[in-house]
């Protein structure tokens, strides 16, 4: 299977360093409101490339996830009025709205969409972001993650690959692996238990 | 389903992966305000947004920045463009001469461009009705009888922030473009974005919430490209807040 295949070189993945809160994306955020262009090419100096990484590694094709990254600016840029600017997550908001639009469009080639639609719009409300614990979003807890993420085994890493990156859910796994749904719904459910908490703890550290 | 039974779903809810059951369980919890469930799904969040950023770095083309800045009127295509408009249609020629499979996924991949642009504009308008269908918000009128002069509205409302629709406005000069301004009661003159005009009309909106009793003003003025940080010309509008 082509996935399963992909899987093992996960180890060898560089990390993207980028922390997905800092203090003054607030700032950021209140140009953006004020729709101050500048703010815009600070924003993508700021996220275009973990935006980029993220949606090219689900489409798999430069030019579509060219796109797709403009998509997302353009979305974020249309929306941030409703972004709470003081104790809204700018990071989780653009990379959850950068995978979602890269999902939209995997969902839309295999013709998944009528079958299942998903409401990404309600998904990513800008209100929902808020509350996001700022001390897990640093570049020493996602490095702390990516080891963890290298210690699940390889049926958890494949479920988590398959929510994550093609975003499948729980029937659907089980369909595509062939496994019974609820050795498919474990096999999720253990892997999320240890990378919560792996999480928490380096964010308590 | 109680929230112990919910709390490992969060994150296959915020991916848009639960079956409509499940998915259906927590937005009623959150629906009702539930602390452990919106504590629970920022949890989630954070988890998800981390584990998305970890994974192979790529770097895009440095094209794409000036795309999604372009996309918003801030960088026109300049040298580097034309270069690029050159390649591009040679690379044209080449999927003319090529199949007719290539040149079709050509055209779709123009057609997709387009489809962006609509997107935007559609957004905008999309915050433009948004903007006249609230109750609260309260219209301001500018230029009323004056034949030459724009004319037209700002749209106040204390959470959505400022609209301001205008007709009879010229487009600006090369390298030039409106810059909207708020104007408070006290204090310098706050800089409420760039816009261009069609030749005729225009459409401006500061987007957050805006407090309307130290507002004065509502002010165009037609400043660089790349915009000023405070008015460098008299204004060409200047709608008064209480009208």
């Amino acid at each position: 299977m082509r996935l399963l295949n992909l899987i093992p070189a996960m180890a060898a993945f560089a990390l993207l360093q980028v922390a997905l809160w800092r203090d003054d994306d607030a700032g950021l955020v209140r140009r953006l409101k004020a729709h101050e262009p500048k703010a815009m090419a600070d924003l993508y100096r700021r996220y275009g490339r973990v935006a980029y990484s993220v949606i090219l590694r689900i489409v798999r094709n430069t030019a579509i996830a060219e796109d797709l990254t403009q998509e997302t600016f353009l979305h974020v840029w249309n929306r941030v009025g409703l972004f709470d600017a003081e104790r809204g997550a700018l990071g989780p908001w653009m990379l959850t709205v950068a995978r979602n639009r890269a999902i939209d469009h995997i969902r839309s080639q295999v013709r998944r969409l009528e079958a299942n639609a998903v409401d990404f719009e309600r998904l990513e409300r800008p209100g929902r972001f808020v509350g996001l614990e700022e001390s897990a979003l640093t570049v020493d807890c996602a490095r702390r993650l990516k080891r963890a993420l290298e210690k699940l085994n390889a049926n958890q890493r494949t479920v988590i690959e398959l929510a994550y990156y093609e975003g499948m859910s729980h029937v659907e796994m089980a369909e595509r692996l062939q496994q019974p749904l609820g050795t498919v719904k474990t096999w999720m459910r253990t892997a999320l238990e240890i990378l919560r908490t792996e999480l928490s703890e380096a964010a308590i550290a | 389903m109680n929230c112990q039974e919910l709390k490992d779903l969060y994150e296959l809810y915020a991916l848009g992966v639960l079956e409509a059951a499940e998915k259906a369980e927590i937005e009623a919890h959150l629906a009702r305000g539930c602390e452990n469930c919106k504590r629970g799904l920022a949890d989630a969040l954070a988890l998800n947004a981390v584990l998305l950023g970890i994974g192979p770095a790529e770097t895009p083309r440095r094209q794409l920045r000036h795309r999604i800045l372009a996309s918003i009127g801030y960088e026109r295509p300049g040298w580097f463009w034309t270069g690029a408009l050159a390649a591009m249609l040679m690379l044209a020629l080449a999927v003319w001469l090529g199949t007719q499979e290539r040149e079709r996924a050509s055209q779709l991949a123009e057609a997709r461009r387009q489809l962006l642009q609509i997107s935007g504009e559609r957004d905008r308008l999309s915050q433009a009705v948004w903007f006249l269908s609230d109750p609260d918000t309260r219209p301001a009128s500018f230029g009323r009888g004056q034949e030459a002069a724009p004319r037209g509205y700002v749209f106040l409302h204390p959470q959505l922030g400022v609209m301001l629709i205008a007709s009879n406005l010229p487009a600006a000069g090369a390298g030039q473009a409106y810059e909207m301004w708020v104007m408070p009661k006290t204090g310098a003159p706050r800089p409420a974005g760039m816009f261009q005009s069609d030749g005729m009309r225009g459409l401006q909106i500061l987007s957050g919430p805006i407090d309307l009793d130290a507002l004065d003003a509502v002010a165009v003025t037609v400043e660089p490209e790349e915009g000023s940080a405070a008015p460098t010309t008299m204004p060409i509008i200047m709608a008064p807040a209480g009208d």
